[in-house]
């Protein structure tokens, strides 16, 4: 890969002494959280792993392969983090792994650290206790483009000086720099520091005599041993009593050092990042230059406007009624060619084929069913396009602050916001992302209700009951009915949320008011190839499951809708017959009392493994029930008729119904799965299960209610 | 020559440069802020209030903290 990069870049490994040319088995990534470490990641490994212009996108350690010289070698993601004191789950990760306390990882043979090049100063705090780590480190310093561009100057050599570790400047967005940072990492060059992190004499000389005293006590190594000391120096002195894994002679010799520091008028608490910032400014003051005077930025202009005390939220609830509509009506034309693509393919399947079972089975089971779902895939892509757009640009924290007061009033902070912003997409990466939350009872909270909102699952249930019932007019000539049905419904699952969240926040998991802090990252045009990624992964992701989850039960449904066979009779009493319509008719009295019939029923049992595989079965009982005709599936469902009273079987109040259901029930396996892996029991899903299907059951019987009171019964 | 003001953050006038004296937090969530480059003689801009939230700039970066946070945050504005 060629290298633009140049100052010092590509010369710093080979111009050094090689300190160990052994094999390098594991290398770790860090940084703090948006410095471009999974970009950098890609680059490396060749992997397309997800990033986003927000802090908190890589949650998990991700792991992948990359080439340095002749071996390949185990490159680690790790989840972002502003220090090695972690403050929550996702940093933990980062840091049980960099301090050899990770059971499943061992210690990393070489650390790259990824810096920011643009926000060095609170970058290289992390540094600052990284290269006291003993491991050999490469800092990567990133969006050195960025900061060119601000006008700030960097002496590559003066900050290699500095930190006693080689530094390549890089654009991982753009594959710069990344062949010297693997050649950086095989050289793994150790440079003479110029000076290093000192905090002031009485307290070196109190960490170096603790330091001493863990070394021959619990046998400490000696960087590990001046760590916890310095941790041991800033602890509270009522935490000391906690820490049982210190003998009782060590408890009693920091105690009296926190005495004597506090006597000589040290603030033991500050005093430590006190130093860590003081000795930053050196390295600045050495290594960068910046311009004099800064004028108000893009960034600056944007914020101004965009989380404005009035204006903000008025974009805010624009952006999301524009991404709602247009999800709508843009999709429509893709949806019919796709429709009319697979009613093409079924009326060849059906004309090549012989009469009988198979044919049945392919055109009504499995086409059918497929054809149902994969129609709303070009609305699934709308959704990741605004989404992606919207993480892409840096607005997604700002989101998280207009939503600040909202969300402190049902008791969560801001940064709840982002869990419950990306569960608009699947409640899974919703979930996985409230580990940046440091609070677990927040945290609990926000993964109780983040399956409310609604994801892209229920899209297709939601477009197939509005085409069905909801009439194409226009409100106040502006906004069409099907658009704002959408609308609503997207808004009752984020208000049922946020109203579900206060519930919890003051009766199970009550705690003290939230606090709130969120790095808002400076704007950015959005990556073309970075949405576009995003769009694939998921169209990907939803035609897999259209291919095997939807497909194995449209067939199964298939089966039990056209057996045991009724010779004779019309298309509806075969299907009255069969094992589905025996099962139907079990279970309709639980579910009449929500104006669902029987054939409703079935699509809320069969999709309790995922939401969608309800539109599939719709396809195959109405497939199946009228013989394949009839057209489209919302014009069929349109045209049923309750057999008992010849009245509609799907009016706008039973649509409405389902929608409402479909919003507030679980009906997701893999949200369950993961729920139990993210809270460690089976105590939280099945609770989270319980009061979803109540909420959904009480909600919907109301609606019903509250319908057939106001005459939208007929 | 004047006397500093002193202030908590959330009464800091939007667009001024402040000097952070103290941090009144509860300990953990005082580490929190001092790592994020919220520590003693940090110089801080308030960039933006609203929605109960502040937003100010420190060590060139943007970071969005709530009134509470903010409240703990004393500062002095050069008079």
């Amino acid at each position: 890969m060629r290298d633009r990069l140049g100052s010092g870049a590509a010369e710093t490994p080979a111009a050094r002494e090689p300190e160990q040319v052994t094999r390098l088995r594991l290398v770790a990534l860090v940084g703090n959280p948006n410095s471009g470490k999974t970009t950098l990641f890609n680059a490396l490994t060749g992997l397309r792993q997800r990033v986003g212009n927000y802090p908190g996108v890589t949650v998990e350690r991700k792991e992948g392969r990359m080439r340095l010289g002749e071996d390949e070698t185990v490159l680690l993601d790790l989840p972002g983090t502003y220090s090695l004191t972690p403050s929550s789950p996702d940093e933990a990760i980062t840091t049980d792994i960099l301090l050899g306390k990770a059971s499943h990882t061992p210690l990393p043979d070489a650390v790259i650290c990824v810096v920011d090049a643009h926000h060095l100063e609170r970058n290289l705090y992390l540094v600052s206790q990284i290269i006291e780590q003993d491991i050999p480190t490469v800092v990567a310093l990133n969006m050195i483009d960025i900061a060119r561009r601000h006008g700030m100057r960097i002496d590559v050599r003066a900050l290699e000086r500095e930190l006693g570790v080689p530094v390549v400047p890089t654009v991982a967005s753009r594959g710069e720099g990344v062949a010297a940072l693997g050649a950086a990492l095989v050289a793994r060059g150790r440079i003479p520091q110029h000076g290093g992190v000192r905090f002031p004499e009485p307290v070196e000389r109190e960490a170096g005599e603790l330091a001493g005293m863990l070394e021959q006590v619990h046998h400490l190594k000696p960087p590990q041993a001046r760590r916890e000391a310095i941790a041991l120096l800033a602890a509270e002195g009522s935490h000391l009593e906690r820490m049982h894994h210190f003998a009782l002679e060590v408890i009693a010799h920091v105690r009296r050092e926190h005495e004597k520091l506090e006597f000589l008028g040290f603030d033991r608490r500050s005093v430590f990042v006190e130093s860590r910032y003081a000795w930053i400014r050196t390295v600045c003051a050495h290594a960068v230059t910046r311009p004099a005077t800064q004028g108000a930025s893009r960034s600056d202009r944007l914020d101004a406007v965009l989380t404005h005390r009035t204006w903000g939220v008025v974009i805010f609830v624009l952006l999301m009624a524009f991404v709602f509509q247009a999800m709508f009506s843009w999709a429509q034309l893709p949806m019919e060619m796709i429709r009319r693509g697979f009613d093409a393919l079924g009326g060849a399947v059906s004309a090549s084929m012989p009469a009988g079972d198979l044919r049945d089975l392919i055109v009504h089971g499995g086409i059918a069913g497929v054809a149902a779902v994969v129609a709303f895939l070009p609305q699934i892509l709308f959704l990741f396009l605004f989404l992606g757009f919207l993480e892409d640009t840096g607005y997604m924290a700002r989101a998280a602050f207009i939503m600040g007061r909202v969300m402190s009033r049902v008791g969560l902070h801001g940064k709840s916001f982002i869990p419950l912003l990306s569960s608009f997409a699947c409640a899974i990466p919703g979930i996985m992302a409230t580990r940046t939350i440091d609070n677990g009872r927040d945290r609990l909270a926000t993964m109780l209700v983040a399956p409310l909102v609604s994801c892209s699952a229920r899209l297709p249930v939601y477009a197939l009951m509005i085409a069905a019932v909801i009439p194409p007019l226009k409100v106040l000539g502006l906004v069409s009915l099907p658009g704002l049905t959408m609308l609503s419904m997207y808004m009752l699952g984020l208000v049922m949320a946020l109203l579900m969240a206060w519930v919890f926040k003051k009766t199970l998991l009550r705690g003290g008011p939230p606090s709130f802090i969120i790095e808002l990252p400076p704007y950015t045009i959005p990556s073309v190839r970075t949405t576009l990624l995003l769009m694939w992964e998921r169209a990907w992701l939803f035609l897999k499951r259209a291919g095997t989850i939807i497909l194995g039960a449209s067939v199964l449904l298939w089966f039990l809708a056209s057996y045991p066979k009724l010779d004779g009779g019309t298309p509806a009493e075969r299907l009255d017959h069969s094992f589905v319509g025996m099962a139907g008719r079990l279970i309709e009295p639980a579910i009449r009392p929500l104006g669902f019939d029987w054939k409703i029923g079935i699509g809320l049992l069969t999709s309790l493994v995922q939401r969608e595989v309800f539109v599939s079965t719709m396809a195959t009982i109405y497939d199946v029930g009228s013989n394949g005709t009839g057209g489209a599936l919302p014009e069929k469902l349109r045209a049923a008729r309750n057999p008992a009273t010849g009245a509609p079987a799907f009016t706008a109040l039973t649509g409405i119904c389902i929608m409402v259901y479909y919003v507030l029930a679980m009906q997701c396996f893999s949200t369950v799965a993961v729920m139990r892996r993210e809270t460690g029991g089976w105590k939280w899903p099945l609770f989270q299960v319980a009061y979803m299907t109540a909420l959904a059951y009480g909600v919907t019987f109301i609606v019903y209610r509250a319908g057939i009171a106001l005459g939208m019964g007929g | 020559m004047s006397p500093d003001v002193h202030m908590t953050l959330i009464d800091a006038p939007i667009g001024t440069s402040v000097r952070i004296r103290h941090l009144t937090s509860r300990p953990e969530i005082s580490t929190r802020l001092r790592e994020l480059g919220f520590c003693e003689n940090a110089i801080v801009r308030c960039v933006m209030k609203g929605y109960g939230n502040i937003i100010c700039e420190v060590h060139n970066t943007r970071v969005g903290l709530d009134s509470g946070l903010a409240r703990g945050i004393h500062v002095s504005v050069p008079g």
